[in-house]
Formats: structure tokens, C-alpha cells, sequence
């Protein structure tokens, strides 16, 4: 589900009843994604409250482990994760927030809020003494349809060319600026400034 | 009177409680969640936004969600 889309995806971990900290399952709401970000619907989240209260399952199993991707290599969160982290999840006894990133890399921090209160981060690792079932990419790709409204970056200022996927590692208008400024409609007469020409000293 | 409530405060809730005959979701709200500011959440009954002063009645489903979650990449 990571590798679906180029954006962010987030969405909450299904934990099991008995053992809150093993995620059984990952569902996503409709949100608004780019590739440097991902923002819930607010309607959605309840909607997705009242579905999983439907079908028996307590806050604790669904509401405290919030997980996105990030689709770089770097799993670390951004002063926004770290916000939204203390005012959403800040008011639970405890929360999770993980963070899978494309390249791989993974990070998870518990948070316990109640008593003294404090956090930590913990290893994420995949049990594999627990059965479970195989990878099913159509309904990946169908949930990434249904619930992911991708928000296209566009480069900064006028530039009515939008693409399709931004590395932000990588410049993907690096040496193109000619014919972006031709694109944005004006031009620049390259006139090289010589600091000597105006200000030589006399000796 | 019996509804039902439904939010992620403190130990996370879903279950049906007892309220007075009257009750508003304002009411219930500054009862449930002492701390919190009614703009950080988004506030339905039976699965339809619900204004501050709207009377609860018995069989009521209450939902109290968190708004604005987002992410960033570093």
C-alpha cells in the first residue's frame, strides 16, 4: 500500500483486541494527499469512527495508531506530524504515530498521556508468528483510488505546467529554466554586471 | 435517558450512557471533554453535523472526532 501512489497515504492501524500494539490491519479515509503531504477528511475520520464502532471494535483498537508514508527515504517526522500528533492524539491515554517511509526506513513513537506522561520510540517490525493473509494490490490500488485525492505540487510563481512526479532529491527543472520563464510568459536579457567597469580605482 | 457516545478521549469511549432529559451537545461536551474547544472537533448525532445547542433525545448516537489530522514530510 506504501508503493501504491506517489503521495502520502495515512491512514489508522487496526489493532488486535488483546494486544494493542500489533496492527492487524491498515484503512485509510478520504483525505487530500501530495507528495510532501497528506490531510484527513474531517467527515471521513467520523465516518470511520462510526463504521468501526459498527462493527464492535473500541477506540483503543482504531483510533491510536496513526500511520503515514512519507515517499522519501526519511521516516522522521516534520514539526506538522509533531503537532498533529500532540493536539489529535495528545488527549488519549496513549497514541502511536508511525511513519513508513518508501525507502524502507520506519519509525514509531508511543506515547502515554496519562500520568506523568512521556514517549518513546520502538522498534516496527513484521511478526511473522501471526498468520496473515498475502498481498492483494487490486484492492490497494482501489482504495488509493476511492479514498486519496492526489493535490499535484506546481513549481512556484505562474507556471501553468503541473508534473506528474517531483523528486525532491532530485530537481526535475534543473537546467530548464529558459523555457520555464519562456513558459511564464517573459524573459530576461542576460546582461553580465562587471563590478570593475563602473568602479575601478584610479591610482 | 440513554444515547449513545463515541470519541478517542482519554481511555477512547464507545458505549451507551445515561444523560438528563435536555441535555445539549454543548452540554455534554463541556461534560466529557472539560478541556477541550469545540472547534479542535468535529460533533455529529446520528451521523449528521449537530449544532451546540441541539437537545440530545433518547437513542441519540453522538460521535465527537477529532478534525485537521495532517501530515508533512520532513
Amino acid at each position: 500500500m506504501r508503493d501504491v501512489g506517489d503521495t502520502e497515504i495515512g491512514g489508522f492501524g487496526i489493532s488486535r483486541k488483546d494486544d494493542l500494539l500489533l496492527v492487524e490491519d491498515f484503512l485509510t479515509a478520504k483525505q487530500t494527499a501530495s507528495v510532501v503531504s497528506v490531510e484527513f477528511d474531517d467527515v471521513a475520520v467520523a465516518d470511520f469512527f462510526d463504521r468501526q464502532v459498527d462493527l464492535n471494535h473500541s477506540p483503543e483498537q482504531f483510533a491510536r495508531i496513526w500511520v503515514h508514508t512519507h515517499p522519501g527515504d526519511c521516516p522522521y517526522p516534520s514539526p506538522t506530524d509533531e503537532a498533529t500528533f500532540r493536539r489529535v492524539f495528545g488527549v488519549s491515554d496513549w497514541a502511536a504515530m508511525v511513519i513508513v517511509a518508501r525507502g524502507g526506513q520506519s519509525y514509531c513513537r508511543l506515547r502515554f498521556n496519562s500520568g506523568p506522561g512521556g514517549s518513546i520510540e520502538i522498534p516496527v517490525c513484521v511478526d511473522y508468528s501471526i498468520p496473515f493473509g498475502g498481498s492483494d494490490h487490486e484492492a490497494w490500488h482501489e482504495e488509493y483510488k476511492t479514498n486519496i485525492q492526489v493535490k499535484r505540487i506546481v513549481p512556484r510563481g505562474s507556471f501553468d505546467t503541473a508534473f506528474d512526479s517531483v523528486s525532491l532529491c532530485n530537481d526535475a527543472m534543473a537546467g530548464d529554466e529558459d523555457e520555464l520563464f519562456e513558459d511564464a510568459g517573459f524573459g530576461f536579457e542576460f546582461d553580465p554586471f562587471d563590478p570593475w567597469e563602473e568602479c575601478q580605482c584610479e591610482i | 435517558m440513554r444515547i449513545m457516545y463515541i470519541n478517542n478521549f482519554g481511555g477512547g469511549f464507545a458505549d451507551h450512557i445515561e444523560i438528563e432529559e435536555g441535555t445539549t451537545v454543548s452540554k455534554l461536551f463541556a461534560q466529557k471533554i472539560p478541556d477541550g474547544r469545540p472547534e479542535d472537533y468535529l460533533i455529529r448525532v446520528n451521523r449528521l453535523p449537530a449544532s451546540r445547542d441541539q437537545i440530545l433525545k433518547e437513542g441519540d448516537r453522538i460521535t465527537i472526532t477529532p478534525t485537521k489530522i495532517e501530515g508533512a514530510a520532513a
